[in-house]
C-alpha cells in the first residue's frame, strides 16, 4: 500500500499549492453585490447628484419590478455625467434604461432618457426617434421635445427644430427650453437674443445646481465671443460658485485670459482642467494655447493625448465627430480629417458637421470643396468665429480674396482673440490679402 | 431566495475556481473610465503599529499624461502625493505617515495598445500599544474622477472596530464591479477603534446594515455572499434544511465532476473486488477523510492569511503550482517512457508502469479538476489503470489490487479520494469561521462530503452488483490495447498544463 502512495507525495503538494492556489483566488473575489458606502465628502453639487444616485440604486433593488425606478436611475446617472464628466456613467444608464424597457417597452421616460443618451453618444437618428416615440406614449411630457429639438438641430433639420421648440417653449418655458432657444439664436448669429434667453433660462432655475451652472457658462461663452470681458468673467464666477471647481467653467476662464494675452495663466488654468478631465476638447485648447505661447514641444505632447483618447475609442468604437475632423485638419492628418468629417455630415448634415467638412477639405488641399462647404456652415447667419476664419482661410485658398477678407475680418471683428492660435493665422492671412 | 442565493453562489465558486486558473492576471477595462486615478488604502493597526498599503491603479490617459518620465520619478511623485494627502490621526494627533521602502511600480497593458500603472507603497507610523483611536484620510488625486476604496485589518495584539466595511470587491483594483445598481466606492476617511485584543475586527456589513466581525486576525476577506448566506441560514430552520440540501446535492454532483476521476476509479475497485459492505465503508471513509482535509487547509491558509496578504501570494503560489506540474508531468513522462521499452522487452512486467500510472492519475485529475476539464481523459485513463491490472495480477505476488480487497487498500482507496477537498467546501468553511458560525459550516461540509460519498457508495453497488457485466466487459482485447497509449499520451498532457501555468505564472512575479 505505502508503495502505492508513496510517490503521490509531489502530486499532493502540487494539488495543495493548486488549492490554495484557487481558494485564494475564489476569497479574493468577495461579494459581487456591493455597493457603493462610504462617507461621500464628493464636492458640493456633484455631492448631491451622487447620493441621488445612492439612493435611486437603493430604491430600484427594493423594487426590482419597477420600471420608473430605473428611469429616475438612469436620468441621475446621465446627470451625473454632466458634471463629473465620468462617462462610465454612460453604460451603467444604458443598462438602467434596457431593464426599464424589459420592465415596460411602452415607458416613455425610458425611451426620452434613451434618447438623451443617444444624443450624448452622437447617435442623433437613434435619439430623434426615442424622443418621438416618447412624446406619442405620453403627449403630455415636454422633456422627450428636447431631445427632438437637440436631434433635429444635430441632423440639420433647422425649421423642424425651430417648431418643436416653439412647443417647448410654450407649454414649459424653463431653463431647458429657454437654453435651447439660446442655442438656436446663436447658430443663427443673434447673439444678444441669446444672452435675453440664457438670463431667462438662468433665472427659471435647475432640477441641478449643475444645470444653472452651466447656462452660465454659455453666457459666459457668449460674452467672450463679443469681446465683453468683464461680463464673461463675472458668468464663469459665478458658474464657479455655484457648483465648485466646474470644468467648463474653468476652461472659460482660460479662454478668458488667453483672449486677453494672459496666457501663461491661461494655460496654467487649463493645466489643471486636464488634469482632472481629460476630454478632447479640454485638451486640444490646453495644446493650442501652449503652441501659441510658442511652447512647441509642450503643445504637441499635449496634442499628442488626443491621439491616445482616439486610440481609446477606436478600442471601444469609431467617433466621427465633428471635434477631431477639425483636430486632424489642424494638427494632424488632413487625408483622415477628410474621413472622419465626411461620415460625420453624411449622418448628421449639420451646420457644425459643413464647418468641419469644409476646413478638412481646404486643409486637404481641396478648398474650392471647402468654401462651398464653409458657405453652408453660415448658411444660417452664424457669427461663430471659428466658421468664419475657416471659410475665410477657404476662399483665400481657393482664389476669392474679396470673400476671404469679408469673412476673415468679421471673424476678428466680434473677438479679436477669438482663439490663440488661429486670430494670429487669421490676421496674417488679410494681410497677404 | 436562499436557495437560489446558494445555487448562484456555487455557481460564481466553480466559474471562478476555472476561471482564476485558466486566465492570466488580466488588465480588464476600467468601467470607470480611461482618465480615472484609482485608489485603495488597507489599514492595518495592531499593538504598536498603523500600516497602509496604498494602491493606485491609473487609467490609460493619465498614464499616457506621465509616457516619458522615468518609472523611478513618477514613482517617487506618486510617493509624494501619497505622503501629502494621507492624514493619520492616533487618538487626535496628527502623526507622520513614514513610507517603508520605495514601493513598487509597474505598467500594465491596458486597452488601446495603451499602459495603465499599478503603484504600491507600504507607510507606517508607530503607536503606543493600548486603547486608542485610529483615522486615516485619504486625499490623494482629490478632485480626480476614480475609485475610491479603503478597508480595515485587524494586526496581531489588538481588536479593531472599523467604521468601514472590511470587503471590497475589486481584488485590490485588479476588477471594477459591473453592477447596475452600485455606484464607483467614494470612501475618504476611515476611523478604527483599537483596544487590546486577539486580532478581531468588527466592521460595518458592505450591504445594508448589520456588523459583521472578523476573527483571528485574518485579513477580513469573507465573502459577503456566503455572510449573507450564513445569516440566513441562522434566521430559519427551513432554509437550514434547504441549504443541507443543496450541500448535498453539491456533493454528490462534485464526486461527477472530471476532478474526481480518482475517486471514481476507488468506487469501480472497490465494487470489481468488493462487497456492498466495502461499497459503504468508502463512502464512510470518504466522508472523513474529506472533512478532515477540508479543516487543515482550511487552518493553514488561516495561519498564512496572518503573515501575508492573500494577493502576495496569490503570484508565487501560481508559479509553485506550475513548476510542481511541470515536475511531475516530467518524471511520469519519463517513467511512461521507460515502462514502455520495458513492456516491449520483458513482456509482462508492467507493475513498476502500472504503479506510475497510479500516480499520473493523481496529477491528471488535479490538472484537469483544476484547470482544463480533460474529465474524460482521466476517466478512460482510470480504466486502462485497471484493465492492467487485471492482466497482470495473477502474474504478480505484489500487484497492486489483490484478489480480494485488504482492510489497508479500502482505506487508502477511500482517503484517496477524500483527503484533496474541493477548494469551495474549503471556502464555505472559511466563510463559515469568519461568521463566526463555525458549526453550520462543519455541518454543511460534512452534508457535502456525504454527497460526495454517497455518489462513490451508489457508484461501487452499481459494480458490485453488475459484476457479470464487468467480467465480460474485461474481453474487450481491442480496447485495452488503445487505452494502453493513453498514458503516455496525459503524461505530455500535464506536462503542457505545466509549462502553460508556469508561463503564465512568471510575468506577475517579475
Amino acid at each position: 500500500m505505502s508503495g502505492r502512495y508513496r510517490k503521490p507525495a509531489a502530486v499532493a503538494a502540487a494539488a495543495f499549492a493548486l488549492m490554495l492556489v484557487v481558494l485564494v483566488a475564489v476569497l479574493g473575489i468577495g461579494g459581487g453585490d456591493e455597493p457603493a458606502t462610504g462617507s461621500a465628502v464628493a464636492k458640493g453639487a456633484a455631492r448631491t447628484t451622487q447620493m441621488q444616485i445612492a439612493k435611486l440604486e437603493a430604491a430600484a433593488r427594493q423594487r426590482p419590478d419597477d420600471a420608473d425606478s430605473f428611469v429616475m436611475l438612469a436620468a441621475a446617472l446621465l446627470q451625473s455625467v454632466r458634471e463629473t464628466g465620468d462617462v462610465s456613467a454612460y453604460d451603467r444608464a444604458d443598462r438602467a434604461i434596457a431593464r426599464a424597457l424589459k420592465l415596460d417597452p411602452s415607458n416613455a421616460g425610458a425611451h426620452g432618457e434613451r434618447g438623451i443618451l443617444r444624443l450624448a453618444r452622437h447617435d442623433f437618428s437613434g435619439a430623434l426617434s426615442d424622443g418621438r416615440r416618447a412624446r406619442k406614449l405620453t403627449p403630455g411630457l415636454v422633456a422627450p421635445l428636447g431631445v427632438v429639438v437637440d436631434a433635429n438641430i444635430e441632423l440639420g433639420r433647422y425649421q423642424e427644430a425651430e417648431r418643436v421648440l416653439q412647443r417647448m417653449v410654450d407649454l414649459k418655458p424653463n431653463l431647458s427650453s429657454y437654453s435651447r432657444v439660446a442655442y438656436y439664436r446663436e447658430l443663427q448669429g443673434d447673439l444678444d437674443g441669446a444672452s435675453v434667453a440664457l438670463a431667462l433660462a438662468a433665472s427659471a432655475g435647475g432640477a441641478a445646481p449643475e444645470n444653472v451652472a452651466f447656462v452660465q457658462v454659455l453666457m459666459g461663452n457668449i460674452e467672450l465671443a463679443q469681446g465683453r470681458f468683464p461680463q464673461a468673467k463675472r458668468a464663469f464666477d459665478a458658474a464657479l460658485a455655484r457648483f465648485d471647481e466646474y470644468p467648463a467653467a474653468n476652461a472659460g476662464l482660460a479662454n478668458l485670459d488667453a483672449a486677453q494675452g494672459r496666457l501663461g495663466p491661461a494655460i496654467e488654468r487649463m493645466k489643471r482642467v486636464v488634469e482632472r478631465l481629460p476630454t478632447v476638447g479640454y485638451i486640444i485648447t490646453l495644446g493650442e494655447l501652449q503652441l501659441a505661447d510658442g511652447r512647441e514641444q509642450e503643445g504637441r505632447r499635449t496634442l499628442e493625448l488626443v491621439a491616445a483618447t482616439q486610440q481609446l475609442l477606436g478600442a471601444a468604437g469609431v467617433n466621427t465627430d465633428a471635434e477631431i475632423a477639425i483636430y486632424e485638419a489642424d494638427h494632424g492628418d488632413p487625408k483622415q480629417a477628410v474621413k472622419l468629417a465626411r461620415s460625420s455630415w453624411s449622418s448628421a448634415p449639420s451646420v457644425r458637421s459643413a464647418d468641419a467638412l469644409g476646413w478638412a477639405l481646404t486643409r486637404a488641399g481641396m478648398a474650392r470643396e471647402g468654401l462651398a462647404y464653409g458657405r453652408r456652415a453660415l448658411r444660417l447667419g452664424s457669427r461663430d468665429s471659428s466658421f468664419l476664419f475657416h471659410a475665410g482661410m477657404s476662399a483665400k485658398a481657393a482664389g476669392r480674396p474679396k470673400e476671404a477678407e469679408r469673412l476673415l475680418r468679421s471673424a476678428l471683428s466680434a473677438n479679436p482673440a477669438f482663439s490663440p492660435l488661429h486670430a494670429r493665422t487669421a490676421r496674417k492671412a488679410l494681410e497677404d490679402l | 431566495m436562499s436557495a437560489r442565493r446558494c445555487v448562484l453562489v456555487a455557481l460564481v465558486l466553480l466559474l471562478t475556481a476555472a476561471s482564476a486558473a485558466l486566465l492570466p492576471g488580466s488588465a480588464a477595462a476600467h468601467p470607470l473610465g480611461n482618465f480615472t486615478v484609482n485608489r485603495l488604502d488597507v489599514v492595518k493597526v495592531s499593538q504598536d503599529r498603523v500600516e497602509v498599503r496604498w494602491i493606485l491603479d491609473q487609467a490609460e490617459i493619465p498614464t499616457f499624461q506621465e509616457r516619458d518620465r522615468p518609472q523611478a520619478s513618477v514613482l517617487a511623485a506618486k510617493r509624494a502625493e501619497a505622503l501629502r494627502g494621507l492624514q493619520l490621526r492616533i487618538d487626535g494627533r496628527r502623526v507622520e505617515l513614514q513610507a517603508r521602502g520605495p514601493g513598487t511600480i509597474e505598467l500594465l497593458p491596458g486597452q488601446g495598445g495603451l499602459k495603465t500603472t499599478r503603484v504600491e507603497l507600504l507607510l507606517s507610523a508607530s503607536r503606543s500599544p493600548g486603547a486608542g483611536e485610529v483615522t486615516l484620510r485619504d486625499a490623494t488625486f482629490d478632485g480626480r474622477l476614480g475609485w475610491r476604496g479603503m478597508i480595515p485589518i485587524a494586526g496581531e495584539g489588538v481588536d479593531v472596530t472599523s467604521s468601514l466595511p472590511a470587503e471590497e470587491p475589486t481584488r485590490r483594483l485588479r476588477r471594477y464591479p459591473q453592477e447596475l445598481l452600485s455606484s464607483p466606492a467614494d470612501q475618504r476617511e476611515i476611523t478604527l477603534e483599537v483596544k487590546p485584543g486577539s486580532g478581531a475586527l468588527t466592521a460595518p456589513r458592505a450591504e445594508g446594515g448589520g456588523v459583521e466581525v472578523t476573527g483571528g486576525g485574518g485579513a477580513g476577506r469573507s465573502a459577503d455572499g456566503f455572510a449573507g448566506l450564513f445569516d440566513d441560514a441562522a434566521s430559519g430552520q427551513g432554509v437550514l434544511i434547504l441549504l443541507m440540501l443543496a450541500a448535498f446535492a453539491w456533493g454528490a454532483l462534485h464526486a461527477l465532476s472530471p476532478g474526481h476521476g480518482k475517486a471514481m476509479v476507488a468506487a469501480y475497485l472497490v465494487g470489481a473486488r468488493g462487497t456492498a459492505r466495502h461499497a459503504v465503508i468508502l463512502g464512510g471513509i470518504v466522508t472523513v477523510t474529506h472533512t478532515i482535509g477540508v479543516f487543515a487547509l482550511g487552518v493553514v491558509t488561516l495561519a498564512l492569511s496572518q503573515y501575508l496578504l492573500p494577493e502576495d501570494l496569490y503570484p508565487w503560489l501560481n508559479l509553485t503550482a506550475g513548476l510542481l506540474v511541470l515536475v511531475v508531468g516530467g518524471l511520469v513522462l519519463r517513467a511512461r517512457l521507460r515502462g514502455r521499452e520495458a513492456g516491449h522487452t520483458h513482456g509482462g512486467h508492467s507493475h513498476a508502469h502500472g504503479g506510475h500510472a497510479h500516480d499520473h492519475a493523481d496529477a491528471h485529475d488535479h490538472g484537469a479538476h483544476n484547470h482544463t476539464g480533460h474529465g474524460e481523459h482521466s476517466h478512460r485513463h482510470g480504466h486502462s489503470h485497471e484493465e492492467e491490472h487485471h492482466h497482470d495480477h495473477s502474474k504478480h505476488g505484489h500487484s497492486h489490487v489483490p484478489d480480494s480487497l485488504r482492510p489497508r487498500e479500502l482505506v487508502a482507496a477511500g482517503a484517496s479520494a477524500g483527503l484533496i477537498p474541493c477548494p469551495s467546501a474549503l471556502v464555505v468553511l472559511l466563510g463559515a469561521v469568519s461568521q463566526q458560525k463555525i458549526a453550520l459550516g462543519l455541518l454543511l461540509i460534512v452534508t457535502f462530503s456525504l454527497g460526495l460519498a454517497a455518489t462513490l457508495t451508489v457508484l461501487g453497488l452499481a459494480v458490485v452488483y453488475a459484476r457479470g457485466l464487468s467480467s465480460r466487459w474485461r474481453a474487450h482485447g481491442n480496447a485495452s490495447r488503445v487505452l494502453a497509449a493513453a498514458p503516455a499520451v496525459s503524461a505530455m498532457v500535464i506536462v503542457v498544463v505545466g509549462f502553460v501555468l508556469t508561463a503564465r505564472a512568471i510575468p506577475d512575479i517579475m
